[in-house]
């Protein structure tokens, strides 16, 4: 990564931040709020790959828990790995249809949303997977839904693809595409 | 060679990756971190506040706007509920209900007959959860105004919960209906114990360890036991008792409560300068 990326990629994740501080945690719905730092993780697997996409959530999730009182570097080790996993899982993909995107942001994010769920109640609080995770999971996924085009182009914009993964990509399409 | 070693790479990075979180999960699980972590969450809430609230006046009326277009079912049957009823006067009503509401919140909080003597810091409540997987809210006052983590927070009904985290001009406040929130109650005429333990936002609230056969009556009012090592001091009204009972199996009663302050309209809450006893 050059030092503009890293640059683009701070600008990136405090405006996320501040957007989702301002904006998004108002927006209550039965208790829940879209999460716009999920998604940006799971656009980071999809865009940059897995190997970046892993960096880019470790640290978009430490910057997270700087805001929440929950254990410090939850965030951090989901975000992580879902950005490896969307980057692993998307990487053979044409991305050719429209629709693949946003089936991309919900599904990631509807998985990164229980993953972390899953882990709270793993570290000593079961009562999260019944008291919060059903509303999580439907304003979470709603909101990447909406969410996901601006999300992506913006991590594009701060996160381009390596060049040896842009150009096996295009090749894939084959040569006259 | 080189290709499997491009193969590899990023499967080496994930691993020192989660390595990484998992160090410092667990620093921060034993309380290493906490120091640290509390000094750069402080840091970030305190950069970040500038810009809150620059853009406050921008941003909050389309996060209303948004909130209010995904609550339109139920804003577009109230108004023609109002409508129906009583036309321009209950409009002017409703309009000045939620500034009576502020006063009297605000009103309740300079008579708190069980607070005593304690000193106190009147906050604003300006956000809701933090996280998905809490129930936390965010008051307008922090270290500069002498709030500190553990401080009880209270509204005119009653307790509404204690300080998690703080920075100069704010702090999250964990309120009762928490999972993670436990407040040990005293009750009734033999001052019976309880833990009162939350269930998530809107739930009702769990008592617990009450014994079979304690005489309870609903709407039996649950107040802070001020135990030893208690985190919250005795006398505060929790909850009142919504629901009870008891099967001749069961090692305690079952028995549901509700806050006794109203958590979903918090606008004003007072801190009190108090800590548990370490």
């Amino acid at each position: 990564m050059t030092t503009a990326d890293v640059a683009k990629c701070s600008i990136v994740l405090f405006v996320a931040v501040a957007f989702q501080q301002v904006v998004l945690d108002p927006i209550s719905v039965v208790g829940a709020h879209p999460e716009v730092m999920v998604l940006l993780c799971v656009a980071a697997g999809y865009v940059a790959g897995p190997e970046r996409g892993a960096v880019f959530g470790f640290t978009a999730g430490l910057v997270a828990d700087l805001f929440l009182p929950t254990t410090f570097g939850l965030s951090a080790l989901i975000w992580c790995v879902l950005a490896y996993g969307v980057g692993v899982g998307t990487s053979g993909l044409v991305r050719s249809a429209w629709w693949l995107l946003l089936l991309v942001a919900a599904g990631a994010t509807a998985i990164g949303i229980a993953l972390y769920a899953m882990l709270e109640a793993v570290l000593g609080e079961p009562g999260v997977l019944t008291a919060y995770l059903p509303q999580a999971l439907v304003v979470g996924v709603a909101g990447a839904l909406v969410l996901a085009v601006p999300t992506f182009k913006l991590v594009a914009w701060a996160l381009p693809a390596p060049v040896s993964e842009a150009s096996s990509r295009s090749s894939a399409r084959g040569p006259n595409r | 060679m080189a290709a499997s070693r491009r193969t590899h790479r990023p499967r080496l990075t994930l691993v020192l990756l989660v390595l990484a979180s998992i160090t410092i999960i667990t620093l921060d699980y034993r309380g290493d971190t906490k120091g640290i972590v509390g000094k750069a969450s402080a840091i970030a809430h305190d950069a970040l506040a500038p810009i809150e609230r620059a853009t406050d006046a921008g941003f909050r009326p389309i996060g209303g706007f948004l909130a209010g277009a995904l609550h339109g079912g139920a804003i577009e049957s109230e108004n023609a509920r109002l409508r129906s009823a009583n036309g321009a006067l209950e409009r002017k009503v409703v309009q000045t209900a939620d500034i009576r509401r502020r006063l009297a919140q605000l009103a309740r909080l300079d008579h708190l007959p069980w607070a005593g003597n304690l000193p106190s810091v009147a906050a604003q409540v300006v956000a809701q959860n933090a996280s998905n997987f809490e129930a936390t809210i965010q008051l307008d006052k922090g270290t500069d105004n002498g709030v500190e983590v553990g401080m009880p927070v209270v509204a005119g009904a009653g307790l509404v919960g204690r300080v998690v985290a703080v920075w100069h001009t704010g702090c999250t406040v964990q309120l009762i209906t928490d999972v993670r929130s436990n407040v040990g109650v005293r009750f009734g005429p033999q001052g019976d114990l309880g833990l009162v333990a939350g269930r998530g936002q809107g739930r009702s609230l769990a008592v617990d360890l009450v014994a079979p056969g304690t005489p309870l009556h609903r709407g039996e009012v649950l107040f802070t036991s001020g135990l030893q090592n208690a985190l919250f001091p005795p006398g505060i009204p929790v909850a009142w008792v919504s629901s009870f009972s008891s099967s001749s199996s069961a090692s305690q009663e079952s028995v549901s409560a509700e806050p006794s302050a109203d958590l979903a309209v918090l606008s004003y809450v007072s801190v009190l300068q108090w800590q548990p006893a370490s």
